[in-house]
């Protein structure tokens, strides 16, 4: 988080190497090993990876008869729409996806705000008990989904909450706000003290200085841990199978899970259909924040 | 981030009698809210641990304290201490895996053309950037019994014999390795790009020195690169354990714990304690257990956090 903090660009990692790297290994005249046998790994290893998402998308494009034969097509052969079609009356995908989205907005926004003042605090402040509280943060967002359910479960049926959209909204915000402060505080250590003092100078209030000064230079940071909290919630299974257990509650993933058991697990056509419009926004914002995605996730751990 | 150590602007803020509430009017929203929805939950955890609350209990609101009556039927619990055995195990393998694979595509991200990088950087992405429920529909599909692409691959490969019609979640050993395959599948772009852009601040002129001396490649990978990789190394290792010890999704999606609760680790045999069999008491002592024996791993990603450099 440290040095990378406003830049936000997919091709990130490929301009990361410095300028003297790649001059460097062709002035080299002893190269041991020749380049085309890293790239002949690079090929294998692009295909091996790449290869169950590519399997996914050839069989949400495919005709059942080209999906089940022992034998593979690697293509298909008369691409149809047919499994989307599916997808989207299996059940109310669109029930689901405005279930999803109320959610996930929700928590998103609320851990967004709540997080935004918290990393403030954290970062243009000192104060007693400041180390105590990241400590705290860090150690909370490693706990494991299954402990946190139990309780959260107990709490929320005690006061009316599971079932409910505002219940999930809440364990959500419980699972992303600690590392959403985590990662916003990294974007306001990177402002430099002197753009504070300046705004001080003349004669701004904390108040100002925060909402005019600091708030709108921490933005891409908004945007990156807004992006995180919204993987998070959007992906999250076992708290919405825990909580939705009415059907017409469902979020996207139960929904998707469900395939496996209420279709006997039989349609893998609309199953990959369905997967494929599920990862969609996620895939494309991981191409979006990517490279904070790697500082980010370490929480900061790793020196750009 | 050293920025705001010596910065004195941070100090006379704090001095400042006005001042000094700001952070606390800027902290209580969010910690309210984590208290409420995170602090509590955790207390009501572990006062849940010493109870007999189960499905009736959410009837009828009755349970009672039955002190550590849940924790002694858990150490005796074979099932338990089996559990805890393969999530050990299987974490080892997960981690070993995705480290080494991982270490090993930083390294190769360095000796690519820009092209050629920036290809296998789109393939990683896809595949970090698959949700886990979807990745694991797309698992089932690839090993299913009779269609699967994977057994009708294995199968050509002429080693294991004719693989068409096995059923990957009806063989224990199978199973792991299925599920092993698509953490490690969806583990590997983070620590490879996350060493790839620690790899990529290594001085070159360091390894020009080595080279001059007349390192092999390997030579000048292990004494120069490793050596400048080691505390990155150490912080991915570190995630890598906690966050596999943690796996859940992908098991229950893939295998449900099964076959007999063979790949039944930790986190699903939590899960099916509590809201299978409904023992809620039972499942907050085993989440409690689970919890400690992962806060010592934590201890040890904060205590190289800090070393690190990471300022708290």
């Amino acid at each position: 988080m440290t040095t990378t903090a406003p830049r936000l660009s997919t091709d990130e990692v490929s301009d990361h190497a410095p300028a003297s790297a790649p001059t460097a290994v062709k002035s080299t005249r002893r190269r041991k090993r020749p380049r085309w046998i890293s790239h002949t790994i690079a090929v294998v290893f692009s295909i091996v990876w790449i290869f169950p998402v590519y399997w996914m998308i050839n069989t949400a494009f495919k005709p059942r008869t080209e999906a089940m034969t022992s034998k593979p097509e690697f293509y298909p052969h008369h691409p149809t729409l047919h499994n989307f079609a599916v997808a989207f009356t299996q059940g109310d995908f669109l029930v689901y996806l405005r279930n999803s989205a109320i959610v996930v907005s929700g928590a998103v926004v609320l851990s967004i705000l709540l997080g935004l003042f918290a990393a403030a605090a954290l970062s243009r402040f000192r104060f007693r008990g400041r180390r105590s509280i990241m400590v705290v943060i860090l150690v909370v967002q490693m706990l494991p989904a299954t402990a946190l359910l139990i309780p959260q479960f107990l709490i929320f049926s005690q006061i009316g909450l599971v079932g409910t959209y505002v219940g999930l909204m809440l364990a959500y915000v419980a699972a992303v706000l600690p590392f959403t402060i985590w990662v916003m505080r990294g974007f306001f250590l990177a402002i430099p003290m002197e753009v504070e003092e300046a705004a001080r100078m003349d004669g701004a209030s904390t108040w100002q200085v925060l909402t005019r000064v600091l708030f709108p230079l921490v933005m891409p940071g908004v945007i990156a841990s807004g992006v995180f909290a919204f993987i998070a919630a959007w992906n999250d299974y076992i708290v919405a199978y825990t909580f939705m257990q009415d059907q017409s509650h469902y979020t996207l993933p139960v929904w998707l899970a469900s395939f496996t058991t209420q279709t006997s697990g039989t349609d893998f056509g609309g199953q990959m259909a369905a997967s494929v419009l599920f990862s969609l926004p996620v895939v494309v914002f991981f191409m979006i924040i990517q490279r904070n995605l790697v500082s980010g996730m370490s929480a900061g751990a790793v020196k750009g | 981030m050293a920025i705001s150590t010596v910065n004195p602007g941070l100090r006379r803020a704090a001095k400042g009698p006005r001042r000094n509430l700001a952070p606390l009017w800027l902290l209580s929203p969010a910690g309210i809210v984590l208290l409420a929805v995170l602090v509590a939950p955790i207390i009501y955890l572990v006062v849940t641990s010493f109870t007999d609350y189960d499905q009736r209990t959410l009837y009828t609101g009755a349970y009672d304290s039955v002190g550590i009556a849940n924790y002694l039927s858990l150490f005796t619990d074979p099932d338990f201490w089996w559990s805890l055995i393969r999530t050990v195990l299987f974490t080892a393998a997960m981690v070993a895996g995705s480290i080494v694979i991982g270490t090993g595509v930083s390294h190769l991200l360095t000796r690519l053309s820009t092209v050629m990088r920036y290809v296998v950087t789109i393939v990683l992405i896809f595949a970090w950037g698959m949700p886990n429920v979807a990745s694991s529909l797309v698992w089932k599909w690839l090993f299913q019994p009779g269609y699967g692409v994977m057994n009708w691959f294995l199968t050509q490969l002429h080693v294991f014999g004719d693989m068409t019609n096995v059923d990957w979640s009806n063989n224990a050993f199978l199973s792991y390795a299925s599920i092993w395959m698509l953490i490690v599948w969806q583990a590997v772009p983070f620590i490879a790009l996350t060493l790839y852009a620690a790899e990529t601040q290594i001085p070159t002129e360091l390894k020009e020195a080595v080279r001059l001396d007349g390192a092999s490649e390997w030579g000048v990978y292990k004494t120069i690169t490793l050596t400048f990789l080691k505390p990155t190394l150490l912080l991915v290792t570190i995630l890598s354990v906690i966050w596999d010890y943690n796996v859940f999704n992908q098991i229950w999606l893939v295998s449900q714990g099964g076959p007999d609760d063979a790949t039944s680790t930790l986190g699903v045999f939590t899960f099916t304690t509590a809201f299978v069999g409904f023992h809620l008491g039972q499942g907050a002592a085993i989440s409690v257990v689970t919890t400690l024996i992962l806060l010592i791993l934590t201890v040890f990603y904060i205590r190289n956090l800090i070393r690190s450099g990471e300022d708290l």
